[in-house]
């Protein structure tokens, strides 16, 4: 087992025409990021942010164009792949076809020339583990996603590697065998301990499965931290809104000073929130920026609420959680109730805000606006 | 749709079918019929005749007819030999990496198939010459693979685009060098397109006419060409000539038979995106 260290990595595609190249000329920019030994760190981003990239710089499929890639102590980026110990599961699980799955498990330690009683005591130690005993003699066609991916992470893990990178294992599976396979994989980090990176584009992914979380856009780290960490305290816009199902309600606000307190005011709406009295180093009357607030830290008040007045828009019932969405200008403001009650739109519920929980971005860099 | 407007199409489908097979097989079975006729009874339209066995016994024993046979063999064989060394590569190539003028590369290959070959058989004649590729097997089998290569090329490169390129990447990942993976995994799975492609590529260049036409001579006579020679200049031996091409045809016919239910599907495969 051994840590993971990127230092100014870059990508870069040639072909210009390439999708990944449009926004910038780099897939990957800039990458400082390490992932200590045994640790479970996931790299977040949306599709075409330069994680996939990243994974398979690591694994050794495509060439750096600048930096260096540490495992362990080791500088990997002139290694072949099948020299830097690592065990790679991918999106699309890549069986190969016509093997069976107990040849499938076992391909790379045939490769090593492993010896054939010490493969099959390896092979019939982890099947148990990732649950493919009973096919083990089946072929790749006739596996379910689920399946398939049991056996894509079994071979990525029989190799014993120093470290496991994943590629979107879910990506490819229902909603139902996803969160099951969700909970697999869990418990088998839990049980190999093995240092992990782990690719996704599903923040629910990350955060359930992550010791930390690296997220990336446009090919650029964002911010890396624990699931609390980035959920608590994004450095940006962008993070704010990526983490957290439903997102983040982030809104233009103009702050207005009035008695002497500031209040976050929104345009074509009378819905006035206190401004925590941390920020008001940094702000002033008539200061421009973004607001945001998670879902679960707008209330509904009771009778006696001094809350403002808002009729709702929409109302979701979720079973175990109601969303109501308040139109707040042009934008639907989004919030989340466990309260029992039953909604309708065009009701008028008394909205207050855990103004604490209120974060500032500025409007231009989106970059977290912080108390001084 | 109820049942008696089905079975009314059904009828109707099978009666078409039946009306083509007849009208595509009619002239192999007149053939068949020729080759076991007569000179004199040539040419009754009745079916009444005594058939004999006397013009195979001309063609193939009194003849250099074998010799032909195996000419073309040797000729239309190596082309696809080549084909298969040269083709398969080329097609990975075309399939997986991503190069300058990549698709006109591809187009150009395919093109060789749109100038008729009489066009491009005179300048070939007269290079040949000079060269001293005439009337040589290198030289016939090189020609052939203008005929070969490109439908190999086309068909086997769909397969390589089928299969996903992360089963390389694992493979790579699990040690295997390319070579290993290439012929471990990734040729077993082109193989039915590689087959069946071959295979057709292979009656192609067998029934060529015009390329050893003109640029093989009287060292080497592949059978198409051979088979004229029973035109002779005062008599035209039709019931040998008859046994020639019926004999010669078997080759192809008898492969189209094994494969053809590989050959829809080996053909068609590349075509159906998943």
């Amino acid at each position: 087992m051994a840590g993971l260290k990127l230092v100014h990595l870059y990508k870069r595609y040639e072909n210009s025409g390439k999708k990944k190249s449009i926004q910038n000329n780099y897939a990957v920019n800039d990458l400082n990021l390490e992932c200590a030994q045994g640790e479970f760190l996931a790299l977040l981003g949306p599709s075409g942010c330069g994680k996939t990239t990243t994974l398979r710089m690591t694994a050794g499929l495509e060439d750096i164009t600048k930096g260096d890639i540490y495992i362990g102590d080791t500088r990997v980026n002139d290694l072949a792949p099948k020299d830097r110990h690592i065990g790679l599961a991918f999106e699309d699980y890549a069986m190969y076809p016509p093997m069976t799955v107990y040849e499938n498990i076992a391909f790379n330690l045939r490769a090593k020339k492993v010896d054939k009683n010490e493969i099959d005591r390896r092979v019939r130690e982890i099947a148990p583990l990732m649950q493919v005993e009973d096919i083990l003699d089946t072929m790749p066609v006739k596996l379910s996603g689920g399946q398939k991916q049991r056996v894509n992470i079994a071979r990525a893990i029989i190799r014993r590697p120093e470290l496991l990178l994943m590629d979107e294992p879910l990506s490819h599976l229902d909603g139902k065998a996803r969160q099951a396979m969700r909970v697999e994989i869990k418990r088998l980090i839990n049980e190999i301990k093995c240092t992990t990176v782990y690719v996704t584009h599903d923040q629910l992914e990350a955060m359930s499965l992550a010791d930390r979380i690296a997220i990336i856009n446009f090919g650029v780290l964002q911010q890396v931290g624990t699931p609390a960490e980035v959920y608590d305290n994004p450095v940006n816009e962008f993070v704010a809104s990526f983490i957290g199902e439903p997102p983040m309600n982030i809104m233009e606000t103009k702050i207005i000073k009035k008695d002497g307190n500031f209040f976050f005011t929104f345009e074509g709406s009378d819905l006035n929130i206190h401004v925590p009295e941390r920020y008001y180093s940094v702000i002033e009357d008539g200061f421009k920026c973004k607001m945001g607030v998670r879902p679960m830290d707008l209330l509904i008040g009771d009778e006696n609420s001094k809350g403002t007045p808002e009729r709702i828009a929409t109302f979701e019932n979720l079973g175990d959680e109601r969303r109501i969405g308040i139109r707040v200008g042009n934008t639907l403001m989004m919030l989340i109730t466990e309260n029992e009650r039953r909604y309708k739109s065009g009701d008028i519920i008394r909205l207050e805000v855990r103004g604490e929980k209120t974060h500032l971005f500025d409007l231009e860099t989106g970059n977290r606006i912080r108390e001084k | 749709m109820n049942k008696g407007s089905k079975r009314l199409l059904t009828i109707t489908q099978n009666g078409l079918l039946f009306i083509y097979a007849i009208f595509a097989l009619f002239p192999l079975i007149w053939m068949v019929l020729l080759s076991i006729k007569s000179d004199t009874q040539m040419y009754t339209t009745t079916f009444n005749f005594t058939p004999t066995l006397s013009n195979y016994t001309e063609v193939l024993l009194k003849t250099d007819y074998f010799k032909y046979l195996l000419d073309s063999l040797i000729v239309a064989g190596g082309a696809v030999i080549i084909s298969v060394i040269a083709g398969v590569p080329a097609a990975y190539a075309l399939a997986r990496y991503d190069f300058k003028k990549k698709e006109d590369i591809a187009f150009q290959i395919l093109s060789f198939k749109f100038a008729p070959e009489i066009l491009v058989v005179l300048p070939l004649f007269m290079i040949y010459q000079t060269l001293g590729l005439y009337d040589s097997y290198f030289g016939l089998i090189w020609v052939y693979q203008l005929i070969s290569m490109p439908l190999l090329i086309w068909v086997v490169r769909g397969y390589f685009e089928d299969i996903s390129v992360e089963i390389e990447h694992a493979a790579q990942v699990d040690g295997y060098s390319w070579y290993q993976i290439f012929f471990k995994m990734l040729l077993p799975l082109i193989k039915p397109g590689l087959v069946s492609a071959a295979l057709l590529a292979f009656i192609f260049a067998w029934n060529t006419f015009t390329f050893p036409l003109l640029l093989a001579g009287s060292k080497i006579q592949p059978i198409t060409v051979a088979i004229t020679k029973f035109l002779g200049t005062d008599t035209a031996h039709y019931g040998q000539l008859a046994v020639a091409a019926t004999v010669s045809a078997l080759p192809a016919i008898i492969f189209a038979l094994c494969i053809q239910k590989h050959l829809v599907r080996g053909l068609s495969f590349g075509a159906v995106k998943g």
